[in-house]
């Protein structure tokens, strides 16, 4: 019973070297479609294919808007011209814009970051992988983030979902009770696009329509490092250039 | 006559004034003359105990003497001018507030009813700690009981009130009783004058002793609220009209304390351990029981009620530990422990009426005392929500507020059963402590309860959303007793030499040599300390103040032997203006320093976001002092009817509805046995009286047969 601490040493660590190092364990990311250089008529034909209208025919080919993208995969199954496959998973992008958005919190937050995880109208896979963020493997008290049940003490608003219309007003109580500095952070192509559902009776689309967002973490589900790394952007912490390689070729055959 | 018999004359020809007035005065005039006389005479009260117990000026007058058959005699010395003194203190504010309150009542009751016992309970409250014979002693106790009797049942609107003061009148009466026999017992049939009797305790075997202790104790406990027989307390003080609980809570309840001190500290001589540790230990279980069924209510008089109860039990078991250490020779702990009750007297009398003033004002303009009916009454009553706060404060023996250094010293007292031989003792005295200590820590939670429900968070009804600001004649007393709260916490060093005096006839030895050195060196006592002593006081800051003040000092403290030169040591003057300076400090560090660099913006209180926070979401006083119901459920016992109702096939419940009755404790173990077998003997009786006539004559022949062979055999 007492030998837990020589099994825990023996052990040693498992959880992942991300940011230190690049992720290698296969299975960590299920990709994203790379913009692909494709002859015309290819190319409107695999943008129809696209049911959420993320792939956007250009002169040279097909670009992805990736704030859009479901994870269907029709645009490399089945279709004689697949896109080119990006197999990792640094996604999240810090936006530029007004004066306050997209910069991030500092340096007194780098390293004790506050998170509320707020659910404005998920389907429970965006919240998933957030929780996986607490697990052993991804561990992100290592980091010094935490999740916090109370806006009081948040300094980042973490909203999954497509934003209901019944979630406007919790959501935006939310933000206002939380003290300044803080940011937010979208995750998951609903809380960024609301791709397949808006705009509709049920939600206008995106978290972005309420809120200043700050970090957008696309993906349906967006993988948990892909979390991570939104919140590290939103931290001041870039991870090294170099970092996002995951092992190519670990999901290329789930894709056909 | 001397100034002081004018003195007694001008309170006893204004009560009567008052009595007379308001028998023939105009109806809307009567609670003006409540309000002038009333308080005229508490002022008059307090000008004739004050310079008795201050100046320790004499008053003694034989009123008439029937040789061999009773004398009546009243005289006061520094114990009873104490008492005296206190009920002053209340009575001056309670009949400002009785005279604003009674107006409610006009037109609906007889406003003569309440005054003119109101007049004649006040001269009776002044003659019986004067009366110093055991004949006008009992017969002015008998007019307490039925004059209060009166009060209790003014408001008779229903069953429950008229019940309750029935109650206390019966419980009183067997009080009485058992008072008179313990007299009876310790004068041996020789003069019943307190000099004569207390003359006749120094020759009692312990038998003897033991007898009129006990009688005495249980016997004054009555009225002193003491388990087993206060179960009629907490309904009278609930049923009294706001206007009189004061009086009941501040007064008439330290008049049972007066008795057992006078008696079993006094008359007999303290020579027996015993009788401490029975004061000490009942002390102690009355404390507890007492703030453990006030936690749990919900009605804020009955709470104050429980927990006077609270409090009636700390001062006996001060009182207790007192005897105890005087018994064993150790005179100057006694008088620590002595001045520690009678300190814990004066500051309950004081927070107590002002609690129950703000809750008479809050049950005014409310018309409830249920706290789960209250809530975010400072937002409309701010005064006395302040004022309920200083009360609150106090009761909880939090410094720097009166009850604090009570509460602190009867604690150490217990402490103190170290330097006492049998481990016996030192056992009990380590039990009661702890009691006391859970007693004191519960109070905290009692108290937060009381106020954090009843006067913040939101209003949990209309009446409390609309409530009125109390009126001037509420707000007037009220103050004056926060102020007076205030300064009993902030000025023990003053007050202990006072109380201790007062307590000298028991323990021979003034509180003040025990207690508060004189650290400031204007003193002429200064002297008495040894200078490295006083050298090294000096150095943390003991003679701050000395030019302000005249005493010995503001810090009290208790001097052991070689091995430790200081058993405990304290000074809430200095640690009031510690915490006052870090406020300031605090306050301007954040106004000038870090708001000024900081934006400050206001938004609504979290409430996790639902659209709308509805009084019925948020906590209840039930609810706060759920965990101490659910520890303390062996205790409370509980009578809980479920009833469920169920949807057609049995599988899913549709509705539940809970009922929770409380019996208290003694009502359980005392009240419903003496009840239910009361109620057995007269069924007894009356089954007799419905009977056969044949049987009834059968039953007189069986009686004649039998007296007849009794007679020709014996
Ligand atoms: S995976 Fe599906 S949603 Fe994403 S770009 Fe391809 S077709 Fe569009």
């Amino acid at each position: 019973m007492s030998q837990w601490v020589t099994k825990g040493l023996a052990t040693g660590v498992k959880a992942t070297h991300y940011p230190r190092a690049a992720e290698t364990a296969p299975g960590t990311s299920p990709g994203m479609p790379a913009a692909t250089s494709l002859p015309a008529a290819r190319a409107q034909l695999v943008a129809a294919r696209c049911p959420t209208a993320a792939l956007r025919q250009v002169p040279s080919g097909v670009e992805v808007d990736r704030r859009r993208c479901v994870h269907c995969f029709r645009c490399v199954r089945e279709t004689e011209s697949p896109v080119d496959w990006d197999a990792g998973c640094q996604w999240a992008e810090l936006l530029a814009g007004s004066e306050r958005r997209g910069r991030s919190l500092g340096r007194a937050f780098s390293r004790s970051l506050h998170i509320l995880v707020v659910d404005a109208g998920d389907c429970g896979a965006c919240l998933s992988e957030v929780r996986q963020l607490n697990n052993p493997y991804y561990n992100m008290h290592r980091l010094g983030f935490f999740l916090t049940p109370t806006p009081r003490h948040a300094d980042v608003l973490l909203v999954v979902g497509a934003l209901t219309e019944h979630m406007r007003l919790p959501l935006r109580k939310a933000y206002e009770a939380m003290p300044a500095p803080k940011r937010v952070v979208a995750v998951g192509s609903c809380a960024l696009s609301a791709a397949i559902f808006s705009p509709s009776f049920i939600c206008a689309g995106g978290v972005g329509k309420l809120l200043p967002v700050d970090v957008e973490v696309p993906g349906n589900p967006p993988p948990p490092l892909a979390i991570l790394h939104g919140l590290l952007l939103v931290a001041g912490r870039k991870p090294p250039s170099g970092t996002d390689a995951v092992r190519a070729g670990a999901n290329q055959d789930r894709l056909r | 006559m001397t100034a002081m018999g004018r003195l007694l004359v001008l309170i006893l020809v204004l009560c009567g004034a008052g009595a007379a007035l308001s028998l023939f005065a105009g109806r809307r005039r009567r609670p003006a003359i409540v309000g002038w006389l009333g308080s005229a005479a508490a002022l008059a009260l307090l000008w004739f105990s004050g310079s008795g117990l201050f100046a320790g000026a004499p008053f003694h007058a034989t009123l008439w003497s029937i040789p061999s058959l009773a004398t009546v005699t009243l005289s006061l010395d520094r114990l009873s001018a104490l008492f005296l003194f206190v009920s002053g203190l209340v009575l001056l504010p309670g009949s400002i507030f009785a005279a604003g309150s009674l107006g409610r009542y006009v037109g609906r009751y007889s406003l003569r009813a309440f005054s003119v016992p109101y007049f004649a309970l006040f001269a009776t409250l002044v003659l019986i700690p004067l009366s110093a014979d055991a004949a006008s002693f009992l017969m002015l106790w008998e007019l307490m009981s039925v004059l209060t009797y009166l009060l209790v049942s003014y408001e008779d609107e229903t069953d429950g009130q008229r019940r309750s003061a029935y109650l206390m009148l019966a419980v009183g009466e067997a009080g009485t009783v058992l008072i008179a026999l313990g007299f009876i017992v310790l004068a041996n049939s020789g003069p019943l004058e307190f000099v004569a009797m207390k003359a006749a305790g120094a020759t009692l075997g312990a038998q003897g002793r033991w007898a009129v202790f006990l009688l005495a104790f249980l016997g004054f406990g009555v009225k002193a609220g003491l388990v087993p027989v206060n179960f009629w307390l907490p309904r009278a003080y609930t049923a009294a009209p706001a206007a009189f609980v004061p009086v009941l809570a501040g007064a008439t309840l330290n008049l049972g304390l007066y008795g057992i001190v006078r008696v079993a500290g006094e008359l007999l001589p303290a020579s027996m351990v015993g009788p401490g540790l029975v004061a000490l230990g009942v002390g102690s279980l009355t404390a507890l029981l007492g703030i453990l069924y006030a936690t749990t209510q919900s009605d804020l008089k009955m709470l104050l009620a429980h927990s006077s109860i609270e409090n009636a039990g700390i001062i006996t078991a001060g009182f207790g530990a007192g005897l105890v250490f005087v018994a064993s020779g150790h005179g100057s702990l006694g008088s620590i422990a002595l001045a520690a009750a009678l300190y814990q007297m004066v500051n309950h009398s004081v927070y107590k009426a002002l609690l129950f003033f703000t809750v008479g004002a809050v049950d005014s303009s409310v018309r409830t005392r249920n706290i789960d009916r209250l809530g975010g009454l400072i937002k409309v009553m701010p005064f006395t929500a302040l004022f309920f706060l200083v009360g609150a404060l106090s009761i909880a023996a939090l410094p720097p507020f009166a009850g604090f250094v009570s509460e602190w010293l009867t604690l150490q007292t217990l402490l103190l059963s170290a330097e006492l031989g049998s481990t016996g003792v030192k056992i009990v005295f380590a039990l009661c402590g702890a009691a006391l200590a859970l007693t004191a820590g519960l109070a905290v939670t009692c108290f937060v309860k009381a106020f954090a429900m009843g006067f913040l968070g939101m209003a949990r009804s209309e009446e409390a959303r609309h409530a009125r600001p109390a009126r001037i004649w509420a707000i007037v007393p009220m103050a004056g007793l926060a102020l007076l709260c205030l300064a009993l916490g902030l000025t023990p060093t003053y007050v202990i030499p006072v109380l201790g005096r007062a307590a000298a006839p028991i323990t021979r030895v003034g509180a003040a040599q025990a207690l508060v050195p004189p650290f400031f060196a204007a003193n002429p006592h200064h002297g008495e300390l040894p200078a490295a002593f006083v050298a090294e006081f000096h150095a943390l800051g003991a003679e701050v103040g000395e030019r302000l003040m005249p005493g010995r000092g503001l810090v009290v403290l208790h001097r052991g032997g070689k091995a430790n030169p200081v058993v405990f040591a304290m000074s809430t003057a200095y640690m009031a203006a510690v915490l006052a300076l870090m406020l300031l400090v605090a306050y301007v560090v954040f106004r000038l320093v870090i708001a000024r660099r900081r934006a400050v913006e206001r938004r609504a209180v979290w409430a996790g976001a639902i659209p709308r926070l509805l009084p019925e979401m948020t906590y209840t006083g039930t609810g706060f002092s759920n965990p101490v119901r659910v520890v303390f459920e062996a205790l409370f016992r509980p009578t809980i009817v479920e009833d469920t109702r169920e949807t057609v096939g049995l599988h899913f419940r549709a509705a539940i509805r809970r009922i929770r009755g409380e019996n208290h404790l003694l009502d359980r173990f005392v009240l419903d046995p003496i009840a239910d077998s009361a109620l057995w003997v007269s069924n007894g009786f009356g089954r007799l009286h419905h009977g056969v006539l044949n049987a009834y004559v059968l039953y007189g022949l069986v009686a004649l047969i039998v007296a007849l062979l009794v007679g020709r055999f014996s």
